[in-house]
């Protein structure tokens, strides 16, 4: 069986611009930007759980939108620049800060999703409400039910921001 | 046997008393703000799950499911989907090398087929076990495998189940009809006739409960790897000690020290799979195929896949109760048909008897099997017990015009007995005298301004034309089921930090920081210097969130480890340390005695001369070669030429270990002390059925918090997941296919972050518990308590019942006669 000659098509590169970074990828037409990012890429904080956009624990940011991952091609996705939960991570944004401080995870698989649709609010909007927090964060399924917390997260990270930027 | 270890001895053996030797005081166990140990890691996307897990070389492996809800393989053709690029191998039912039994995991044993031929219900994983290079090449080549199937007749419901001309479900397990002959379970005390004969009021109604779900995040899977003869193997497994257990009994034996076991972060499974009877099939398949292909292989399910088992409440439940104008019920009778439970059945009237001084009470539980997947405790299996708890006493209190909180602490008790009773037992066992229902009732009426709003049935329309309803329910807590918890403690040289051992599965309770919270307070360490490390396979067992147990069991255990290393490290502080050939090594603190030595933030002191002083860290000093028998200018031989006359340090390693055996599990094992009350406000739309949850106001008598981000996240995220399966969450089948209709989270609805109002968590500390500190467990508790609880918020909203859960619109309508 292993003998068998492979028919699988032999693939396309794409280049991506992950968290400022450029990788050129061998990929198949098939694969979901979160598989590419996940499987191939080794950057497994973006998570697939549902696997048809109904959750958003894939989401990540592609030009300064957040998108759902695993409803992307990554052959779509061609010179696009990309930003990753661990982008976010290493960047010390102070949303990973506040979602440690507030307990904002449980069993945590869907978290990184979480802060990376909270990041994509701040980034448009430094002063949400709670209810534009939770409109934002609407399309992000936890099942532990860890949804107060983040409320309180985000609030805290955006102030955090706000007052870094009057600081600087 | 030393003093402190006679201490320990008894102290896991009385488990019927209260604590104690409560610390004085505490540093960081009750504190808040105390930093999670996975915070990090789940934040940052760091997080290794076992689906993430890559090895070189890996395949990957999937199961063929049966399209048909029973139904027989006849033949199987292969060779296509073996002929598929990047098919790597694939195991068939008919194998040589496939057992008809393996011990696969579950609730309780288990002895099932790693990979049957036969289908009960849709979506079974029977018949063929792909392994390809990628987990897309599996799923395609699953599609090329040619099977004749011989369908069979089905039955989905359990009531036509029970009919007698009814197609038997599972022919090969229970062939003598649908209902499971060892799945009848009957409890009772009291004479419920005489109970009924002395009421003012007979209540009878029914309810009943649809398959819900648990919707683990992360699919179930695993891994297996054949590393030379060792089984090296990472599980998605709420229970590694089970799992470890039953593989050691594979291909002939595998003998324990030569299997490695991997439990990283799980993306939770509440039970659920892990309760299921086959959870470890996949495992055994992928062992098969590691071993053939000479690859690892990881197994998976497809999203779809994991929605076919359900929670165990999924059933019929018909309630007789007898009752006194002011409330007092005289007794309670149930019956409860459940659906596919895996053994064992539990009881559905054990919260009265346990919690309640009602005399009368009768439960009878009926396991039907009909075609559709398993169910088994998820979160957990006390959820009729709290829906029956919560039905009768809000049923009784409608009919008699009287406030449900009142009826409630009417008939708080135990075992038959009133509060005066219970209330002597408590101060027998050496516990406070509090009157726990009472507290929490009164905290939650307060939050939820209850003599306020709360109202007379279907009276209320508020401005936005909805109808207002209040509702409140209680029980007690049970989180001390039994079973076994090990750990040990080591202090690592060099830093002198602490590494408690114990291999567990992480559900995101938090629980590994409040071990190494009860861990710091009692050795005298800060919390951040130590760690649990419990991903690995250490040789120690705790328990998980299994068996409903969870602190009450390793939390002791911590406790007495921490508690045994105090004292080694006192001991050793003042003992001549090793001898070599070069003499002996003086005492840390010479001429002093333990006692007279205490340690705070990872320092050793004189208790009477804080300034006599020295850290852990000096005091177990560096590892390895420059480690117990070097000096600080180096060797011994060179130390003595420099004028010593031995080296500076040394210390035995500095590690101790503790267990925690529970024999626990329900009725008549021990009291339950501490009670939990919920209250929910609603809002229903009277023309489109809908109900908005707006106020939960969760209280719950834990004993003692230890750690305050564990005990508000269970409960808040137990109210969400509560109101999911109160309100929205159903499974559903085509009735004329058997076919599973809404596998997947676009047709399931879970809650969303938009799907309540507000969430207020409260806590009441009474000290009844018994587990360390006098704590009990909170996991499962609200998650299980408050899905009916959205039926008594309605009926006080609209004036009628709901019959069935979940509340769906359609539901609501049909109550109020306009469908």
């Amino acid at each position: 069986m292993s003998d068998a000659p492979s028919t699988e098509a032999a693939g396309t590169v794409v280049e991506l611009q992950i968290n400022g970074e450029r990788h050129a990828v061998m990929i198949q037409p098939q694969w979901t930007l979160q598989y590419v990012l996940s499987e191939v890429l080794g950057l497994t904080g973006t998570k697939e759980f549902c696997g048809q956009g109904a959750c958003g624990a894939c989401t990540v940011i592609m030009e300064g939108r957040p998108i759902l991952s695993c409803m992307t091609l990554a052959v779509e996705c061609e010179g696009k620049s990309i930003e990753t939960i661990e982008g976010i991570a290493k960047a010390n944004h102070p949303l990973i800060e506040s979602y440690v401080k507030h307990s904002c995870m449980q069993c945590g698989f869907c978290t990184p999703g979480f802060v990376v649709t909270a990041k994509a609010l701040l980034d448009r909007n430094p002063d949400p409400t709670e209810q534009e927090i939770r409109e934002a964060l609407g399309g992000n399924l936890c099942r532990c039910g860890t949804y107060p917390a983040h409320v309180k997260a985000v609030k805290e990270a955006a102030l955090m921001l706000r007052e870094g930027a009057s600081r600087a | 046997m030393r003093e402190i270890e006679m201490r320990r001895m008894l102290e896991s053996f009385d488990n019927k008393r209260a604590d104690p030797y409560p610390l004085k005081e505490f540093e960081s166990v009750g504190k808040r703000g105390v930093r999670r140990q996975d915070g990090y890691d789940k934040a940052s996307g760091a997080a290794k799950y076992t689906i993430d897990v890559q090895l070189p070389g890996m395949l990957y492996g999937r199961f063929l499911t049966s399209p048909f809800p029973h139904a027989e393989i006849v033949s199987m053709d292969t060779s296509r989907a073996e002929k598929y690029p990047g098919v790597r191998a694939i195991l068939r039912h008919d194998d040589p090398e496939l057992p008809e039994g393996a011990s696969l995991g579950g609730h309780e044993p288990n002895y099932v087929a790693p990979l049957p031929r036969v289908a009960h219900f849709q979506g079974e994983e029977v018949g063929a076990f792909v392994v390809a290079d990628r987990e897309e090449i599996a799923e395609e080549a699953l599609k090329l495998i040619k099977v004749e199937w011989k369908q069979r007749p089905f039955v989905l419901d359990p009531q036509e189940a029970l009919r007698p001309d009814a197609p038997v479900s599972r022919p090969e397990e229970n062939p003598g009809g649908n209902l499971d002959v060892r799945g009848v379970f009957v409890e009772s005390h009291g004479d419920v006739e005489k109970g009924f004969a002395e009421a003012d009021k007979i209540i009878e109604f029914k309810f009943t409960m649809g398959q819900n779900t648990w919707v683990g995040p992360e699919r179930p899977c695993g891994v297996w790897w054949w590393n030379g003869d060792k089984a090296e193997v990472w599980v998605k497994q709420q229970r590694p000690h089970i799992a470890k257990r039953a593989i050691s009994t594979w291909f002939g034996g595998i003998p324990m020290n030569k299997i490695h076991m991997h439990c990283l972060y799980q993306g939770a499974s509440f039970g659920g799979w892990t309760q299921t009877a086959w959870n470890l099939g996949g495992m055994y398949c992928a062992a098969v195929m590691a071993r053939r292909t000479g690859r690892p292989v990881k197994w998976v399910f497809s999203r779809r896949e994991d929605f076919y088992g359900g929670e165990m409440d999924t059933g019929i439940f018909y309630v007789k109760v007898g009752a006194k104008l002011d409330g007092t019920i005289t007794a309670v009778e149930e019956r409860g048909v459940v659906v596919n439970q895996n053994l064992p059945v539990f009881g559905i009237a054990k919260h009265f008897i346990e919690n309640t001084r009602v005399p009368h009470v009768r439960g009878r539980t009926e396991n039907v099997w009909v075609n559709k997947g398993p169910n088994v405790p998820t979160r957990c299996e006390q959820n009729i017990n709290c829906y029956s708890v919560n039905l009768v006493t809000n049923r009784v209190a409608a009919e008699l015009g009287l406030d449900p909180s009142e009826v409630a602490l009417k008939n708080d008790g135990a075992e038959g007995h009133d509060i005066e009773w219970l209330n002597k037992r408590k101060a027998e066992l050496g516990f406070p005298v509090r009157d726990s229902l009472r507290e929490c009732i009164e905290k939650g009426k307060a939050a939820i301004e209850w003599d306020k709003k709360w109202h007379p049935p279907g009276t209320r329309r508020l401005p936005n034309g909805k109808m207002h309803g209040l509702g409140f329910t209680w029980t007690h807590e049970w989180d001390d089921s039994g079973g076994t918890g090990e750990v040990a403690i080591y202090i690592e040289r060099n830093d002198g930090t602490a590494t408690i051992l114990g291999c567990r599965a992480d559900g995101g309770q938090n629980a590994e920081t409040t071990y190494c919270q009860i861990a710091a307070d009692e050795l005298g360490f800060k919390v951040e210097d130590v760690r649990f490390k419990h991903q690995e396979d250490a040789g120690f067992y705790t328990m998980t969130p299994d068996t409903s147990t969870n602190l009450s069991v390793n939390g002791w255990a911590v406790r007495h480890a921490a508690r045994l290393l105090k004292a080694k490290i006192l001991e050793a502080a003042v003992a001549p340390r090793g001898v070599t050939q070069l003499g002996s090594y003086p005492p840390a603190f010479p001429g002093k005695r333990p006692e007279e030595l205490d340690i705070k933030d990872g320092v050793i002191f004189e208790k009477a001369n804080p300034s006599n002083r020295m850290t852990v860290a000096e005091f177990v000093g560096p590892s390895g070669a420059a480690g117990p028998l070097a000096s600080l200018v180096g060797e011994p031989i060179l130390a003595q030429s420099e004028g010593l006359a031995h080296p500076e340090r040394f210390t035995p390693p500095m590690f101790e270990y503790a267990w925690q055996v529970q024999r626990g599990t329900y009725l008549g094992v021990r009291l339950r002390f501490c009670r939990q009350a919920h209250f929910m406000e609603v809002e229903v739309d009277t023309e489109t059925g809908q109900v908005d949850v707006v106020k939960v106001v969760t209280v719950n008598d834990v004993g003692k918090v230890i750690n305050w981000d564990g005990c508000e996240g269970q409960a808040y995220g137990g109210a969400i997941m509560g109101i999911g399966r109160g309100c929205m969450e159903e499974v559903v089948h085509d009735p004329r296919t058997g076919i599973m209709l809404n596998g997947n989270l676009l047709n399931y609805k879970i809650p969303t972050i938009l799907d309540y109002g507000s969430i207020e968590s409260l806590m009441v500390e009474t000290g009844m518990g018994y587990g360390p500190y006098g704590t009990v467990g909170i996991g499962e508790d609200v998650a299980t308590v408050l899905p009916a609880l959205i039926g008594p918020a309605i009926h006080n909203a609209i004036g009628v019942w709901v019959e069935g859960f979940p509340a769906t619109p359609d539901k609501v309508l049909r109550a109020l006669g306009k469908i």
